[in-house]
């Protein structure tokens, strides 16, 4: 700016500039001065604070407000899942009912809240944001499985259910088919540490010997062949699939173990559970069996049928929600990303909502052994 | 045995036809209805130049002819009839001639053959019917008899596309919901190129189709070929991939584990001129080309990627596909 400018500005104008100036190079002397305190003993003052959570408050309302709530948003196969994921995510932070927090996390600033107390203030939509987005300076990340939006609700139905849960049913939830640990010799604490609940352990969520698993949002996964099990681990780790339930799991196993999982739940019986559903429904089938060319969908047992390669998941008794799940993930591109999910995507996209339901359903009537 | 180095020959001939300018040209008519397109054309071409002349040369004389001239050309009563009357009565000749050439075609008689054609994104469904009714379906390719009279009833299985093999015949619309018809008798046996004439999405451009006509004898017997099933192969390798990869699903190779009716039907692909609707040359190279690379050579096609076959597995695939002759 000339001299000659700053001389044609009204005269007010010209001490505003000045002003601000002024403001920016006194902003820029005390950061240089090293006189503020960033350690997190020191603490914010209070007017800093109060400016802090105003800010929070009005921009996670502002920034939530036209989300839409799922149906299913307060089902317990949401909770259930949603609970596992929190014990083994979120409780390392925030803590949970009955369970004494590392103190190291008391030390953070800002402390974690506890999520029994703090979540009621928050709405769902406001909830499924922080648990989405993260929050910016407090060391809450966003979600880790990318666009899974279906993953977050079921935290957020989780965190709403929260502040009624006793540490007994809490514990219930979130341990899921894991079995209670033996009590503790000193020898094991002195060898092992503290496994109080495992946090990575797959019988919180997944099949065992003895049950289904516990939410219907999950895949069952005893007697899936081991090529397919080993691909989607492979899948999780590399981030080609994404979930922020199973990447955090499978990002920490190593190829060996990848090996020996897929092939230990090969083997697992598959527990059958009780169907409440009607009757198999006659058009499902002609989809699935590919009797209806006009559809322009191509048999669903074509790879999903007897025949198919070993790296292609058998449909037969998986949950209709889990499968209904993954479809409309399918059609919102979230698998497009790995070769074998790009397979399916075009697949999905020619399905319309009552065919996905339909499907699903027809599916999780099969039994196992039509396509073994 | 003889119909089989013909067609050998005339397969190996199909890609330097696809270069030559002939293939794939209106003014190499044969066909009595491509015939006709030309002659229009050339009538058209013709008077409209003479008109042209005509009306340069009276522009010419009512600006700069000598004075009576321009005085006639200033009168009404010249103006309404070199500006009104003999537009409207060369149009109208012109109409009626036109008329009379291309709509000449025998509508009324029987047909010695009925073929559909349905367009879809980005290929051509071929439906032979034969004499007693029963159907035989191939892609991409369209094999005539000379000599007969050919009904094409054309349709379309999802937006707007126009069938055009110009050395036959001129454009007709793919309505989807409608069938229009073109009939058709082709003069003499040649192996001609055609393209989608009507943009009908992405891959637009690389929907094309040979045609190939042949001496009646000679389709009698490829018609009868291609309607069995496919031929016993012995590449069991590609065959197994083929049945779980699910490519069944969408193709159909009849006689197989193949029910598919989604994509174009394989049961015959083997002996086609060409892979991926007109694109690439016959043959287990660009069959395997295509499996590798079909996303990019022609993008937004309908096909997923199967981008986890490995190079061993898309060459089993490739050399059972090749076998299906």
């Amino acid at each position: 700016m000339t001299r000659r400018a700053v001389r044609s500005l009204a005269p007010w104008l010209r001490i505003v500039a000045v002003l601000t100036l002024a403001a920016v190079a006194l902003a820029l002397l005390v950061a240089w001065l090293g006189v503020i305190n960033v350690a997190a003993s020191a603490g914010h003052p209070a007017w800093l604070e109060s400016f802090l959570e105003l800010t929070m408050t009005r921009s996670v309302h502002a920034h939530s407000r036209d989300l839409t709530l799922p149906d299913d948003l307060h089902s317990m196969d949401r909770i259930r899942v949603g609970a596992a994921h929190f014990a083994g995510g979120c409780a390392e932070c925030h803590g949970a009912p009955g369970e004494a927090r590392n103190p190291v996390y008391d030390h953070l600033l800002p402390v974690p809240p506890d999520l029994a107390l703090q979540a009621p203030h928050w709405d769902s939509r406001e909830l499924f944001f922080i648990v989405r987005n993260g929050l910016q300076f407090t060391g809450m990340p966003q979600w880790s499985g990318g666009a899974r939006p279906d993953e977050v609700w079921s935290v957020v139905a989780f965190l709403e259910a929260l502040p009624t849960l006793s540490a007994d049913r809490y514990r219930a939830l979130a341990a899921g088919n894991l079995m209670p640990p033996a009590p503790h010799s000193a020898a094991s604490l002195r060898d092992e540490g503290i496994a109080e609940l495992a946090r990575a352990a797959c019988d919180r969520c997944h099949d065992t010997a003895q049950a289904a698993p516990p939410s219907k949002l999950v895949p069952r996964i005893a007697g899936q062949s081991a090529r397919y099990l080993a691909r989607s681990l492979h899948e999780y780790r590399r981030g080609e699939r994404r979930s922020g339930f199973m990447q955090p799991v499978a990002a920490v196993l190593s190829e060996r173990q990848i090996e020996e999982l897929a092939l230990h739940y090969s083997r697992l019986p598959f527990v059958p559970t009780s169907s409440d559903a009607p009757a198999a429904d006659a058009e499902a089938a002609a989809i699935a069996r590919g009797t209806h060319p006009e559809l322009r969908l191509p048999a669903c047992l074509s790879c999903h049928g007897a025949d198919a390669r070993a790296d292609y998941p058998v449909l037969a008794g998986q949950p209709a929600p889990y499968l209904a799940q993954q479809l409309r993930l399918w059609q919102s591109g979230g698998r497009r990303t790995s070769a074998w999910g790009d397979v399916m995507a075009t697949i999905a996209g020619r399905l319309d909502a009552a065919q996905i339901d339909m499907l699903a359903r027809w599916f999780s009537q099969q039994p196992r052994e039509f396509a073994e | 045995m003889n119909a089989v180095t013909r067609f050998i020959a005339l397969a190996s001939a199909a890609p330097l036809l696809a270069g030559c300018a002939g293939a794939q040209s209106m003014f190499s008519p044969m066909a009595a209805e491509a015939d006709r397109v030309v002659l229009l054309f050339r009538v058209m071409l013709i008077g409209s130049c003479v008109i042209g002349a005509l009306v340069a040369y009276c522009l010419w004389l009512a600006c700069r002819g000598a004075e009576d001239r321009r005085r006639m050309f200033g009168k009404e009563s010249v103006v309404f009839r070199l500006g009104l009357l003999l537009p409207v009565m060369v149009l109208t000749l012109l109409l009626l001639w036109s008329l009379r050439l291309l709509g000449r075609a025998g509508q009324d008689t029987e047909p010695d053959l009925v073929v559909r054609l349905q367009g879809e994104q980005w290929w051509w469904r071929v439906t032979y019917v034969r004499a007693d009714g029963s159907e035989v379906e191939s892609a991409n390719e369209l094999r005539l008899p000379v000599d007969a009279d050919v009904l094409l009833e054309l349709s379309s299985a999802d937006v707007l596309h126009s069938f055009w093999i110009p050395a036959w015949a001129g454009k007709v619309d793919m309505v989807p919901g409608h069938t229009n018809h073109l009939r058709l008798r082709l003069a003499e046996p040649g192996i001609v190129r055609g393209q989608c004439a009507e943009y009908c999405g992405g891959a637009h451009a690389l929907m094309r189709l040979y045609g190939v006509a042949m001496d009646p004898n000679e389709f009698t017997q490829w018609l009868a070929r291609e309607s069995g099933p496919a031929v016993a192969t012995t590449q069991t390798q590609g065959r197994e991939i083929f049945v779980a990869s699910g490519c069944g699903g969408c193709h159909r190779v009849r006689g197989e584990v193949a029910p598919g009716r989604v994509g174009p039907d394989l049961t015959h692909l083997g002996s086609r001129l060409s892979v991926g609707a007109g694109l690439l040359p016959g043959g287990v190279a660009a069959l395997e080309t295509w499996l590798a690379r079909h996303p990019v050579l022609k993008p937004e096609n309908h096909m997923p990627a199967f981008a986890f076959l490995t190079d061993t597995e898309r060459r089993a695939l490739a050399l059972y596909l090749a076998s299906l002759q």
